[in-house]
């Protein structure tokens, strides 16, 4: 695809996107302030075509939690949302004609959210449409598309049910598919990546399951603030015990050590919190085999988590290293870099 | 026979919808409701963990997802016999404060006020203050860049929409404002909840987020912003719009509907659940002199499939609710079964909840002149938000003072575990309406489960006794002078904030026929 508008360095990128909270903040900033730079001169904003098939408008409301940039300056300053049904002003045959006019135009990011179904097309339906056809129209002239959520991605929750759900790269294998799952999608991903598209002119780099690196690089249990509490098995059986409630939820079904995926230090909603630190623990949603493969969600009782604990017995998952530890214990604060 | 007007898809709102309705003489004189989207969610949950329920019906929508984990959980706190300590309700419930507030400010300005503004108007705007010049140089900037998406295009202003250029900027000013201010509720609510949307930490007997007199602090400041712009942006705009160019919508009663209400109440201000946020009760045929109020028997809550894709059966009561379709009775068009109230069709939903607990702001609209409907269902929906604001400082300050107690719990861990066998209802006051969730377990699985969730009230098709669905009867006599311009049929369906991704749960797509925009 074309470059949009100019091109920053990759390196400010990769600090955006991929950092620690504590280099995010910062770099952020930067990078807001050179995407602006760059699009003061762009003629256009760039399009977005935003469709919505088996979903819940979680991964939408997740993109509207955005406060930095907020999501009024990405509507409204840096990017042209052509058509999003959650969104739009137009409806019925309005909404339409938009689509039609954006999908002719070309262009565009294509942001797939919910999941498509297969055993009929008449499962989910748009203005009389099929789903999976506008999906495979809109992908021809696509600049880029981004497979919003775990189940624009790998099909995620309905993908268990009767529909025949699949992710956006089972239905467009022509083209390249930029996965963000989780269930919903983090509001940082989504934005990162598109930037990262829009600015760059490239697709992230990936995993083999189309995941972008810069935020599935890493296992949760690596950065897991509980490790300590895994390696030495101490796991939360009773959530009202104080003494418990930083240890390892490991009994309470969390899949962290399976999952690849920032949360830990991205954390959530402005980094309030995150789904290990609340106490419930990490339910896999980053992975292809969310949801069937990770059910049961609250206790150990999945094959998952089985073969898990098999692996720790084996020693296949590794301690955190005993220097790296001591240095975070003693040095404290100074050591975050 | 009418033109019909097909209007799909119906936008800003959660989920897909499709309404068509006729119109004879610049009238609607008929309605139908049809949802287009399918997962099959109760069906994935059979021979589950009950323990997966809160989490996956979460997801059957991302708006309001936290309610779905409420009466899941409720409905498996009856079925494996916990008990939630007052600790883990008051957890609970600060989490669904925060999805209440978030969720009725983006309803208004995001997903409705485009339907009562001409936006071009602030052009027009000649006075000096500096914040709404700001928004007025951005709209204009947008207009001279010949990109003003996603604000246009939309359906023609029509005479009710406003064009004081004063008022337009300003309620586009606190549109954009309300950007945040909805993000930093969600924020504020994922204090408790873990995250959001989807909250992690809604388990069966109680919460998982251990609390800590931070979070409760963190929680109050951002309540405070909170409770400044609904008092003084959210209410007063509101407000300025019904009682001003709105006002003759609001004597006209414009989306009525039946003008019968049900709440199941919900949301315990003290321990012993005697005081609550929704008082529950019934009321039919409303006489604005009267406003009797029967208590609420969900006993007398049956599902009808006359009109929908299910072999045909009697009506019958959600526990004993079938899925088996048939999709060649010529006479279903929906995929939405009817639930009724002792063979009635309900509003539930904020007008309801206030109309049911005599409100005095809202019974003050009506003694106005005000009728219900689309007007006062938004003014409703504002005016409750203030009481969830109230709520959730009374919430916190009950957390600190039970956080000292000898023994503090926030989960029954006794009852954690399945039971072989059980069952249970859980009922709670979602954003939009009455939500109930029903689920039976053998052999300590899943072995049925069904939900009667507030759209399935308000998007319903027809019973067997021909009473309309909510939506299909509020759009009776709705004015549409212009077929092309149905702009008053989606004012009046969005002012019961549809949520149709929780209404379908279940169904088979044979014989959706809908057409985009089909004007015969």
């Amino acid at each position: 695809m074309n470059k949009l508008f100019g091109e920053i360095s990759r390196r400010d990128f990769m600090k955006f996107c991929a950092g620690t909270a504590a280099v995010l903040g910062l770099s952020e900033v930067e990078l807001i302030s050179k995407v602006t730079e760059v699009m003061a001169v762009a003629p256009s904003k760039p399009p977005v075509l935003w469709l919505s098939g088996q979903d819940c408008a979680g991964c939408t409301i997740s993109l509207a939690g955005a406060l930095n940039p907020p999501l009024s300056s990405l509507i409204l300053d840096r990017l042209s949302l052509r058509y999003h049904e959650a969104l739009m002003a137009g409806a019925g045959n309005v909404a339409d004609a938009t689509y039609e006019e954006t999908v002719k135009e070309g262009g565009y990011v294509l942001c797939v959210e919910g999941a498509i179904p297969t055993a009929d097309d008449r499962f989910c339906m748009i203005g009389g449409r099929p789903f999976r056809q506008m999906v495979e129209e809109a992908s021809q002239k696509a600049g880029a598309i981004i497979a919003v959520g775990a189940c624009a991605a790998f099909g995620g929750i309905p993908a268990a049910g009767p529909t025949g759900a699949v992710g956006t790269s089972k239905i467009i294998k022509d083209k390249t598919v930029i996965n963000l799952p989780t269930c919903p999608v983090h509001c940082d991903h989504l934005i990162g990546t598109i930037l990262y598209v829009l600015t760059t002119g490239k697709v992230p780099p990936m995993d083999k399951l189309g995941r972008p690196t810069m935020y599935f690089g890493e296992l949760i249990h690596e950065n897991c603030r509980r490790r300590y509490y895994f390696d030495n098995e101490m796991f939360l059986t009773d959530w009202n015990d104080p003494a418990q409630k930083n240890w390892c939820l490991y009994e309470k079904g969390c899949k962290g050590p399976d999952t690849y995926a920032d949360c830990p230090v991205r954390r959530w909603n402005d980094g309030q919190n995150f789904c290990i630190d609340c106490g419930a623990g990490c339910m896999g949603c980053a992975e292809p085999e969310f949801y069937d493969g990770m059910s049961p969600l609250y206790t150990a009782e999945s094959e998952r988590s089985k073969n898990m604990m098999a692996r720790k017995k084996a020693g296949l998952i590794p301690r955190v290293k005993e220097d790296v530890r001591k240095e975070v214990v003693t040095d404290g604060q100074e050591n975050h870099g | 026979m009418g033109k019909k007007i097909t209007v799909d898809p119906v936008t800003r709102i959660e989920g897909h919808l499709g309404i068509t309705v006729e119109v004879e003489n610049g009238k609607v004189k008929d309605a139908w409701s049809s949802g287009t989207m399918a997962r099959g969610f109760e069906a994935l949950l059979e021979g589950r963990d009950p323990r997966d329920a809160p989490f996956v019906t979460s997801r059957f929508c991302g708006v309001c997802y936290s309610v779905h984990q409420m009466a899941s959980v409720r409905a498996l706190d009856v079925a494996f016999g916990a008990e939630v300590p007052w600790g883990g309700t008051l957890l609970r419930n600060l989490a669904m404060g925060a999805q209440f507030i978030y969720d009725h400010v983006l309803h208004f300005y995001h997903l409705s006020a485009l339907d009562y503004i001409d936006i071009m108007a602030v052009a027009e705007y000649q006075g000096k203050d500096k914040a709404l010049n700001a928004v007025k140089d951005k709209v204009v900037g947008l207009v001279k860049a010949k990109d003003t998406f996603p604000l246009t295009p939309r359906y023609k202003p029509d005479e009710f929409c406003v064009r004081d250029p004063d008022m337009v900027l300003s309620s586009v000013k606190h549109y954009l404002d309300a950007l945040a201010i909805q993000a930093k509720a969600r924020n504020m609510g994922a204090i408790f909840g873990g995250r959001q949307p989807h909250y992690q930490s809604i388990v069966v007997g109680g919460c998982t987020q251990h609390p800590d007199v931070n979070m409760v602090a963190k929680f109050r400041t951002m309540l405070d912003e909170q409770a400044k712009f609904v008092n003084e942006v959210y209410i007063p705009d509101v407000l300025a719009f019904g009682t001003g160019p709105l006002f003759p919508l609001a004597r006209a009663g414009l989306g009525g509907g039946h003008y019968n209400y049900l709440s199941y109440g919900g949301l315990e201000l003290d321990k012993a659940g005697k005081d609550l946020v929704f008082p529950a009760g019934v009321m039919m045929d409303m006489d604005p002199a009267k406003m009797e109020v029967a208590p609420c028997d969900p006993q007398k809550i049956t599902e009808s499939v006359k009109y929908a894709w299910y072999e045909k059966d009697k009506p019958r009561h959600p526990y004993k609710g079938q899925q088996v379709f048939d999709l060649d009775r010529k006479e279903a068009y929906s995929f939405i079964k009817a639930p009724r109230y002792d063979g009635r069709s309900m509003e539930v939903g904020p007008l309801a909840r206030m109309l049911l607990a005599k409100n005095p702001d809202v019974i003050g609209l009506l003694k106005k002149g005000a009728k219900p409907g689309v007007v006062t269902r938004h003014a409703a929906r504002a005016i409750e938000t203030r009481l969830m604001v109230d709520a959730c400082y009374r919430w916190c300050d009950a957390l600190l003072a039970e956080m000292t107690r000898p023994g503090f719990k926030i989960h029954d861990t006794a009852h954690y575990e399945p039971p072989e066998t059980g069952e249970g209802a859980g009922f709670f006051e979602a954003p939009r309406g009455a939500l109930g969730h029903w689920v039976k377990i053998k052999d300590h699985k899943i072995a049925n489960y069904q939900c009667v969730v507030p759209s399935t009230w308000n998007a319903s098709p027809r019973c067997e006794k021909q009473y309309r669905g909510q939506y299909e009867e509020a759009l009776i006599g709705a004015p549409v002078p212009d077929p092309e311009n149905p702009v008053n049929v989606v004012r009046v369906v969005r002012s019961f904030d549809p949520c149709l991704a929780c209404a379908i749960h279940l169904i088979d797509p044979r014989t959706n026929e809908i057409k985009k925009f089909l004007v015969e």
